[in-house]
C-alpha cells in the first residue's frame, strides 16, 4: 500500500525517472561506490526501494552540485587570479622584473645613452680640447665631426681587435697607434673634402689621435668585444658630433652673429665667444643645462620605476 | 776660461731657456690657454686613487724628453720625407704617428728613469696615460709649428709639463672649494670646473691678450 502511494506521489512529482530508468541513461556510469554503499545501508535499514532510489538520486544530485560548485569556485579563483595578475603586471614589469632589476636596467640604459644622458663631452668631459678651442664656428665643428666620424669607431674597433691578440696588454700603445695609423687615410679624405680649410683646425685635428673621447677606452681593464666596440664607437661618435655642432654653431652665433657664414644677427652679441676662455665658460654653461635636464629625466624615470615596482602595503 | 762672447751666448741661452719655460708655465699654459689635456685633468682631480704627483711627474719627464725628439723629427725627418713622398701625399698626415713615436721613445726612457724612484709602481701605472696625452702631443705640435730651436723646444716642453702640474694644483684647490653647498646643484661637478677654468683662462687672456691658440 505504502509502495503504491509512494509511486503515486512520485508520479505527481514531475514523474522524475526511477533509478532503473536513470541508469539506462546517465546515472549508472556516474554512481560511485560511496553511493552504492549508501543505498546498501538504506536497504539494510529497511527503507523502501523508492526511498532508496530517492536517496540515491539525491546523493547523485548533491555530488553533481558539489562538483559544479567546486568547478565554479576554481573558475572564479582562476579568473580572480588572472585579474590580480593583470593588476599586478605594472608592478612587476612586462618582463616580470623586480624593482632592483628595473633600476639596474634603467641605470644601464642611462649609461649606454651616449647621445644625451651620458654624452661624452657634456656629461663625461671627454673631447673638451676640440670643443673648447677649435669648435669656434659651424664650419670648424663640421670638420671636427667628419674627422670624429671617420676616426673614432674605426680606431676603437681596430684597437680592440689587436688587444684581443695581445691578451689586452700594451693597451695605451695599441690605442694611440691605431688612431695614428688610421689618421693617415682619414687626413687624406678630409683633405679631399675640405682642402686648405683643414688648417683652421690647427693642432686640434692631429690631436684627435690622443683625444680621450677616442682612446679613453685604453684605461679600462676589461676588454670589450669587437661588436661592442663598434656599437659604443657609433654611440660616442653621435654624442661627440652633437656636442661639437652645438658648441660650434652657438659660438659662431655669439661671436659673429652668423650661422655657417649666413648672417642671422645684425650685431655680434659676444665677440669673446671665439676665445678659449669663453669656450670654457660656454661649454660649462651648456653642460650645466644639459646635465640638469638629463638629471631631471633620470629622476623622473627613477620615480616611475619606484612607483611601478613598489610593493603593495598590507 | 770662456771668452766673453761665449759667456754671453751661454747666458743668453740660459735666459732664453728660462724665459720659454716660464712663458710655457704661465702665459702659454697648455691647459688654461689651449685646453690641452683638460679632459684628463678633470678626471684626475676627481679621482681619489691617483695622486697628482703620480700623473704629473711622468708627464713632465715625457714632455721634456720627447721635445728634442720632436725637434729632430720636425727638422730632420720631415724634410727628408717631403723629398720622398709623392706630391699627392701631404706630410701632415704623418705628423701624429711620428710625434706619437717620439712620445713612445721618451716613455721608454722615463720608464727606466722612474725605476730608480721609490714609488716606481705608482708612477709606471700612470705612464701610458701620461704619455698618450693631448698635452704631450700638443706641445710637440706647437713647438714644430712655431719652428722652435732645440733649446726652445726643450724649455717649452719642460715649461708645459710644469704648467700642467700648476693647472692641476690650481684646479684641484678650486674644486675643493667648489664643493660648497652654496653652489647650485646643476653646476656641481663638470660645469663648475669648466667655468672655474674658464675664469682662470680669462685672467690669462686679460694678461697676454689675443693670441693664436691653434
Amino acid at each position: 500500500m505504502a509502495e503504491i502511494e509512494n509511486r503515486k506521489s512520485r508520479r505527481k512529482r514531475d514523474k522524475a525517472p526511477t533509478l532503473k530508468e536513470h541508469a539506462g541513461t546517465v546515472i549508472i556510469p556516474q554512481i560511485s561506490p560511496e553511493m552504492l554503499e549508501q543505498a546498501r545501508r538504506a536497504a539494510a535499514a529497511g527503507k523502501m526501494p523508492e526511498q532508496i532510489e530517492q536517496e540515491a538520486m539525491e546523493a547523485v544530485r548533491r555530488e553533481e552540485e558539489a562538483k559544479e560548485a567546486a568547478q565554479a569556485r576554481q573558475a572564479a579563483q582562476a579568473e580572480s587570479g588572472v585579474r590580480a595578475a593583470a593588476q599586478r603586471r605594472p608592478r612587476t614589469g612586462k618582463k616580470g622584473m623586480t624593482r632592483a632589476e628595473a633600476q639596474a636596467e634603467l641605470v644601464q640604459s642611462v649609461h649606454d645613452d651616449h647621445l644625451w644622458l651620458n654624452n661624452p663631452v657634456m656629461v663625461r668631459g671627454l673631447g673638451l680640447a676640440p670643443a673648447v678651442v677649435a669648435a669656434t664656428s659651424g664650419q670648424t665643428a663640421l670638420m671636427l665631426c667628419a674627422a670624429a666620424i671617420l676616426l673614432l669607431t674605426a680606431t676603437r674597433v681596430l684597437a680592440v681587435s689587436v688587444c684581443h691578440r695581445t691578451q689586452n696588454r700594451f693597451r695605451g700603445v695599441i690605442y694611440a697607434y691605431s688612431a695614428a695609423i688610421l689618421y693617415i687615410p682619414v687626413y687624406l679624405i678630409l683633405y679631399r673634402l675640405f682642402g686648405a680649410d683643414l688648417s683652421l683646425l690647427g693642432i686640434y685635428l692631429p690631436l684627435l689621435v690622443v683625444e680621450p673621447a677616442i682612446i679613453k677606452r685604453m684605461e679600462a681593464d676589461e676588454l670589450e668585444t669587437v661588436g661592442e666596440a663598434f656599437r659604443r664607437g657609433i654611440n660616442n661618435t653621435v654624442g661627440l658630433c652633437v656636442s661639437l655642432m652645438l658648441v660650434g654653431v652657438l659660438r659662431e652665433l655669439l661671436a659673429q652673429g652668423t650661422v655657417f657664414g649666413n648672417k642671422v644677427l645684425s650685431v655680434a652679441p659676444l665677440p669673446l665667444a671665439s676665445q678659449p676662455a669663453a669656450g670654457f665658460l660656454l661649454v660649462g654653461l651648456i653642460a650645466a643645462v644639459w646635465t640638469a635636464i638629463g638629471n631631471a629625466y633620470v629622476h623622473y624615470k627613477m620615480e616611475e620605476v619606484r612607483h611601478l615596482y613598489d610593493e603593495p602595503k598590507h | 776660461m770662456m771668452n766673453p762672447n761665449t759667456e754671453r751666448s751661454v747666458l743668453q741661452a740660459v735666459a732664453q731657456f728660462f724665459l720659454y719655460a716660464v712663458v710655457a708655465v704661465f702665459a702659454e699654459n697648455a691647459v688654461l690657454l689651449r685646453a690641452l689635456g683638460v679632459s684628463r685633468l678633470i678626471k684626475l682631480v676627481n679621482d681619489p686613487e691617483v695622486r697628482t704627483w703620480q700623473y704629473c711627474i711622468p708627464i713632465i719627464w715625457v714632455q721634456t724628453l720627447s721635445a728634442p725628439l720632436g725637434w729632430a723629427a720636425q727638422n730632420l725627418l720631415f724634410p727628408a720625407l717631403v723629398r720622398v713622398l709623392p706630391v699627392w701625399f701631404p706630410p701632415a698626415a704623418l705628423r701624429p704617428i711620428i710625434f706619437v713615436t717620439c712620445s713612445l721613445l721618451a716613455m721608454g726612457v722615463v720608464w727606466l728613469v722612474l725605476g730608480a724612484s721609490r714609488n716606481r709602481a705608482a708612477y709606471r701605472d700612470q705612464l701610458p696615460a701620461a704619455t698618450f696625452n693631448c698635452c704631450v702631443l700638443g706641445t710637440l705640435l706647437i713647438a714644430a709649428n712655431q719652428n722652435y730651436s732645440l733649446l726652445q723646444s726643450i724649455a717649452f716642453g719642460l715649461g708645459s709639463g710644469i704648467g700642467y702640474l700648476v693647472a692641476v694644483l690650481v684646479v684641484d684647490e678650486g674644486r675643493r672649494r667648489l664643493r660648497s653647498k652654496e653652489i647650485p646643484a646643476i653646476f656641481r661637478g663638470l660645469p663648475s670646473s669648466l667655468i672655474y677654468i674658464g675664469i682662470l683662462s680669462l685672467a690669462i687672456y686679460g694678461l697676454v691678450g689675443t693670441g693664436n691658440t691653434l
